[in-house]
């Protein structure tokens, strides 16, 4: 468990916001799609730390700094909100299992619901500076409305096409991030290409359907309630198929959060 | 980490829990701790004075839909349903693992029948390093067995009574909160030979999401842990204790040393540390050391000293 201290907290949206903590210089490289499982230090907080995904890794000469994108979404998010600069918090991290970066899949296909924004541009970012020039990167976004889509800053400079998309139509195109994915697959070779994604679940089960029968792997990272975070407490279940294909569970916060999208029974969600 | 201090199965913190020698009281409660190779990055094992693995049954299980957790004022419910590898693999791979630490590691112990409990029991006492049994008729999250067996007396003591006739090893009856009088439990394992009891499991709770109007458990109800438990659960340690000769392990809440003291002050002889786990990996280490600096700091000999040494 690290002591970290809070650079910012800054308010994006009447529910988003955008953290920075620092951390000891200890704190081991994370790849992305890790989380970190983070609580205020001082009482009268949630008993339970909450899952964050990493947003952005800095290492500096004494010190790292990590930075998440999150969502107010019940009391212990609502809580973090309130933290000022300067304020504690506890981490323990980096946890979870990452994306997988596969040599031989150049293509690559990102997409980002919601706050799927915060893992996805992680690894856009981390793609960018490793890539090849034959490397071809496509990120696609979504969120209910333009005021919803964040974190722009920080993609809109890469190399790559960027597509947007929201519910009603105030920024990009009108629907759903998963509508931009026949445009983004035409053409593609699916043994050279890879699709990341994350979002909300019922994003992620659209996916599924759409990519069956196109046989284009995809990596999701998905979300659960936890406690733990380190594969104990098995809080976050999540139904998968196993090699013989008979249904078993893995945990979200250590087998995950990232699996292959053909690996989880979409009809137990 | 700080480094080890107390591996004296005879030092100041040592406790014997029927043939059972601990170096310390300080365990970890089944379903918190996974099968303890989860914390080795946070805890030295070796410090700890038992390690409760999660509750085992003769088959692997699945456990339960998600939403599986929520967290409610000063605690959490859950419902995971028991999931767990099953006895056979838990032998096969996870217990070489944790041969090597110089820990007590206490296998629980569930079953839908009681022929399913005599079969694990049997299973895990043939296995090598399983150094006892705790007994779970406690469990408020699964449709069959659990505390379907702890709330009825004689199932208590039927099922205890079958385990102690297969084991030789020592056995721990983890009692449930959900009845009417948790000491008749008590009182009803230990005529039936049980070494200890432990409790109190989880209390029985619900949560409501208003907006959808739906549980925030798939299994609509789920098991209370945390410190908002901890008052009932000492309250029923102290009645317990008052009323059985086998040692009482306490557990409920405990998330400070301090907790623990409360315990051992009202009887118990050992405690576990549950839902403190997950809040803080190290949440053990930091119980044993206030433990051991609370001796010292009022001249306690040994932990006979601190069981049961309430005035009221």
């Amino acid at each position: 468990m690290w002591t970290g201290s809070i650079t910012f907290n800054n308010k994006l949206g009447p529910q988003h916001l955008h953290m920075a903590v620092r951390l000891p210089r200890e704190f081991r490289d994370p790849v992305p799609g890790q989380f970190v499982m983070i609580r205020p230090i001082r009482g009268g907080g949630p008993l339970l730390s909450r899952p964050l995904s990493i947003y952005q890794f800095m290492r500096d000469r004494d010190h790292v700094i990590l930075e998440f994108l999150y969502r107010v979404v019940g009391k212990g998010t609502e809580l973090l909100s309130q933290l000022a600069p300067a304020s504690g918090v506890n981490i323990l991290g980096p946890l979870g299992t990452g994306f997988r970066i596969e040599k031989s899949r150049p293509q690559r296909i990102l997409l980002a619901g919601g706050m799927g924004v915060a893992p996805i541009t992680f690894l856009a970012r981390h793609l960018e500076g490793k890539v090849a020039p034959k490397h071809e990167m496509k990120i696609c976004l979504g969120a209910k409305s333009c005021t919803e889509i964040i974190g722009m800053e920080r993609i809109k400079g890469l190399r790559g096409l960027l597509d947007i998309a929201t519910d009603d139509g105030s920024m990009g195109s009108r629907g759903l991030v998963t509508d931009l994915l026949p445009d983004m697959t035409r053409g593609c070779d699916p043994r050279k290409t890879m699709i990341y994604a994350c979002g909300p679940m019922a994003m992620l089960k659209t996916l599924a359907e759409q990519l069956a029968p196109t046989g284009i792997p995809c990596q999701v990272s998905i979300e659960e309630r936890m406690a733990c975070g380190v594969g104990a407490c098995l809080g976050c279940a999540v139904a998968v198929h196993n090699r013989r294909g008979k249904r078993t569970q893995k945990s979200v916060c250590k087998d995950g959060p990232v699996f292959n999208i053909g690996d989880i029974c979409w009809d137990q969600l | 980490m700080t480094k080890q201090k107390n591996h004296d199965k005879e030092g100041k913190l040592a406790v014997e829990i029927g043939t059972l020698k601990l170096k310390n009281p300080v365990m970890t409660a089944s379903g918190t701790f996974g099968y303890g190779e989860e914390y080795a990055p946070y805890v030295d094992l070796n410090r700890l004075g038992a390690i409760i693995v999660k509750g085992l049954s003769l088959k692997p299980r699945l456990g339960n839909p998600s939403p599986r957790i929520m967290e409610t004022p000063a605690g959490m419910l859950n419902a995971i349903g028991l999931q767990n590898v099953g006895v056979k693999s838990f032998i096969r791979d996870k217990l070489p693992y944790l041969r090597q630490f110089d820990t007590a590691i206490i296998a629980n112990v569930y079953g839908e029948t009681i022929d399913e409990y005599l079969r694990v029991s049997d299973i895990l006492t043939a296995a090598a390093g399983v150094h006892a049994l705790e007994i779970n008729v406690s469990c408020p999250n699964v449709k069959k067995g659990g505390v379907a067996f702890g709330t009825d007396p004689d199932m208590v003591a039927e099922v205890t009574a079958g385990v102690k006739g297969v084991t030789g090893l020592p056995v721990i009856v983890k009692l449930s909160p959900n009845v009417t009088d948790i000491a008749v439990m008590a009182k009803a394992a230990e005529k039936a030979g049980a070494d200890a009891v432990s409790l109190i499991n989880t209390i029985t709770g619900m949560s409501v999401d208003v907006e959808k109007r739906m549980p925030h458990l798939k299994n609509v109800t789920g098991g209370l842990s945390g410190p908002a438990i901890k008052p009932i659960a000492l309250r029923m340690v102290w009645q317990v204790a008052t009323q059985v000769r086998i040692p009482v392990i306490g557990l409920g809440g405990i998330m400070s040393a301090a907790d623990a003291l409360e315990f051992f002050i009202v009887g118990a002889r050992a405690i576990q540390v549950g839902t403190a786990n997950f809040v803080e990996p190290q949440a053990t280490m930091s119980i044993i050391e206030g433990i051991e600096a609370y001796m010292k700091k009022h001249h306690i000999v040994d932990m006979d000293a601190l069981v049961g040494s309430l005035r009221v």
